[in-house]
């Protein structure tokens, strides 16, 4: 029982951090109905934004989160502008390839980058809080707790954010119809700056939260991403809740699968393959998702 | 039409036959380290080509491409290894008939896909694919990788340079011959806009699994001629950095144009030979430029080269279909 409480303890912990990654993926996929392919990259930078500003600067651990989402919310910013911008004008035929491409060219540059400003060898960053917390059967390190309730906190603002503010609002009625938007006064290509800033900024959040976890290291980004891409397709593209329940489920499903398959090897391979496959049946027999909103069906 | 298929001899055809000449003359002048390199290029080359064609000319765009070839590959190895190397004619036809037969069930798959959601789709069935492979040891040799009988005797690579070289330019026909025929001219339709040429009376299910078909068995070819070259296959050959290098080549050289992923191709490889020095650092100018080509070159380096010697309205003269440019219809 106590193992089962531990497996679930830090699939909930890992799902968390998932779904923050997925719920940046899917703000972007909202209004701009494009993938972001660089979703990991940029993850990968928040936590290395995050680890040189609590060490050069002297921050807090929490305060590295929150430069790193500061950081990358202007990269997303700056890169929507500089690079993004074509595919909402004729100039670009084919928009989808061409996002697809851009995305994942920034990928490979900046995955690459890293290994040369930082180095191959992963770095730890100090923890947020050293100790852990044991309450009955649960043993949870205060670093993952601490990570688990920034993550919350974050979810519930950006779901509170897209429901309850005008901006937010006005970046829901882009994602449901951009022309209808447009006629009742929003700009569209504001709210697609907007969202891609926003969804890197929740990217490197996720990353700044997971690097005293896990070490850091300029392939930390390539796992989470795929497991974003399962989780935005489960929960349904576009739908926030969607991808915070699909997180949190995928996150217990890995855990639970590498803690009681045997075999560790073919069980860590296996868990990662599951995710693959519920993508696919997902996007084979419901294309909407679970919680997929039917405004953003499959075109 | 920018395809490099043009009637008059254009820039891009003569650089070509001068290209095709330089290929067929480097082992009597290059040593054996450069074909080594020339023949990996060959591998290369054949999978940018056959990526073009699948999501350059056919619009489905694949991450799974890479899967076909470790598809192919492992298939002949492993029969050549359970059943010895006078079984090679055999490994060759199986491994191809199972990367066509999985192509053609995935090309079914994939109809109702399109954009990021085919790409999704693949990137997904690819990695469900690497993790058999790593996690299937005693049958794959996971991570290890798997010993693979050379095709032939003796250390020599040249061999292999020209057999690589003749899989590449055979390729090139079939592939170029499909384009000629008016495959090549529905192909391009669907991507331009499938409901209308389904409504114009292509079968466009019909094609979209030739396409996936065709280059299924290219991109096998291509593997099981990798795996009984370097004579060690690991699931490596397929993660997505690979499969980055080969949209690169592609992209670089030109996505709509089967020569240009060859340009392409050895443009992005001999550089990346060239600057061994300098580590990651070039797959850093490799992510620049892919994002840099499709910013401000969508139609890769190849085309400005067709531009010399032309009048410039040629240049713009390109396929597009009617409303080809418009925005897809959004969100109701």
């Amino acid at each position: 029982m106590s193992y089962f409480s531990l497996l679930t303890v830090n699939g909930l912990v890992i799902g968390l951090i998932y779904a923050l990654t997925a719920a940046g993926l899917t703000l972007i996929f909202s209004v701009l109905r494009v993938v972001n392919f660089g979703h990991g990259a940029f993850y990968m930078v928040g936590g290395y934004v995050s680890y040189y500003a609590i060490r050069s600067l002297g921050l807090p651990p929490v305060g590295g989160v929150v430069v790193a989402m500061a950081a990358l919310f202007l990269f997303g910013v700056l890169f929507e502008i500089l690079v993004m911008r074509p595919v909402y004008t004729d100039e670009v035929e084919r928009k989808d390839e061409y996002a697809i491409i851009v995305t994942f060219g920034m990928t490979i540059l900046l995955s690459n980058l890293a290994i040369v400003v930082f180095g191959p060898f992963s770095k730890s960053p100090p923890p947020f809080m050293a100790g852990t917390l044991i309450l009955g059967p649960i043993i949870l390190p205060y670093d993952r707790l601490i990570a688990a309730l920034v993550a919350i906190a974050l979810l519930c603002a950006t779901t509170w954010f897209l429901a309850r503010t005008t901006l937010g609002q006005a970046l829901d009625a882009v994602s449901q119809n951009r022309e209808s938007a447009a006629v009742i006064g929003i700009n569209p290509r504001r709210m697609y700056t907007i969202a891609f800033g926003l969804g890197s900024a929740l990217a490197g959040g996720a990353g700044a939260l997971i690097a005293p976890i896990f070490a850091l290291s300029p392939s930390m980004g390539d796992l989470p991403v795929v497991q974003a891409f399962i989780i935005i397709v489960i929960g349904g593209m576009g739908s926030v809740g969607g991808s915070i329940a699909g997180g949190i489920l995928l996150g217990l499903a890995q855990s639970w699968g590498v803690g009681y398959l045997p075999d560790p090897n073919r069980a860590l391979a296996y868990t990662q393959a599951f995710g693959a496959v519920l993508l696919i049946v997902t996007l084979l027999f419901r294309p909407t998702g679970l919680f997929g909103r039917v405004h953003l069906r499959l075109e | 039409m920018a395809n490099g298929y043009t009637q008059r001899p254009s820039a891009s055809a003569i650089l070509q036959v001068i290209l095709l000449v330089v290929a067929l003359a480097v082992p009597l002048f290059g040593g054996a380290y450069w074909i080594h390199v020339g023949a990996i290029l060959w591998y290369y080359a054949i999978l940018a080509s056959s990526w073009t064609l699948l999501a350059g000319f056919a619009g489905q765009f694949s991450f799974a491409h890479l899967m076909f070839a470790a598809l192919g590959g492992y298939a002949s190895a492993l029969i050549v290894l359970h059943m010895g190397t006078a079984y090679f004619p055999l490994a060759i036809f199986i491994g191809l008939v199972l990367a066509i037969v999985v192509g053609a069930l995935i090309g079914f798959m994939v109809l109702r896909l399109s954009g990021p959601y085919l790409a999704l789709f693949t990137l997904a069935i690819s990695e469900v694919f690497r993790m058999i492979l790593i996690a299937e040891e005693q049958v794959t040799r996971g991570s290890l990788g798997l010993q693979v009988p050379r095709f032939f005797k003796g250390d020599s690579d040249v061999p292999y340079y020209y057999l690589g070289l003749a899989l590449l330019i055979g390729s090139m026909l079939l592939m170029g011959f499909l384009l000629h025929t008016r495959v090549g001219l529905f192909l391009r339709a669907i991507r331009e806009d499938e409901g209308a040429t389904q409504a114009s009376g292509v079968n466009t299910t019909h094609y979209k699994i030739l396409v996936f078909v065709v280059t299924s068995g290219i991109a096998a070819i291509a593997g099981i001629y990798y795996a009984h070259f370097i004579g060690i296959l690991t699931p490596n050959m397929m993660i997505l950095p690979e499969m980055g290098i080969v949209i690169a080549m592609a992209v670089i050289g030109g996505i709509e144009s089967l020569p240009g992923a060859v340009v392409g191709a050895a443009i992005v490889y001999l550089l990346s030979e060239l600057l061994r020095d300098y580590g990651e650092l070039r797959f850093v100018l490799l992510g620049l430029a892919l994002v840099l080509v499709q910013r401000f070159a969508r139609n890769g380096l190849l085309p400005l080269i067709d531009r010399i010697g032309r009048r410039p309205a040629a240049v713009s003269s390109r396929l597009s279909a009617p409303g080809g440019t418009s925005e897809k219809p959004h969100g109701n």
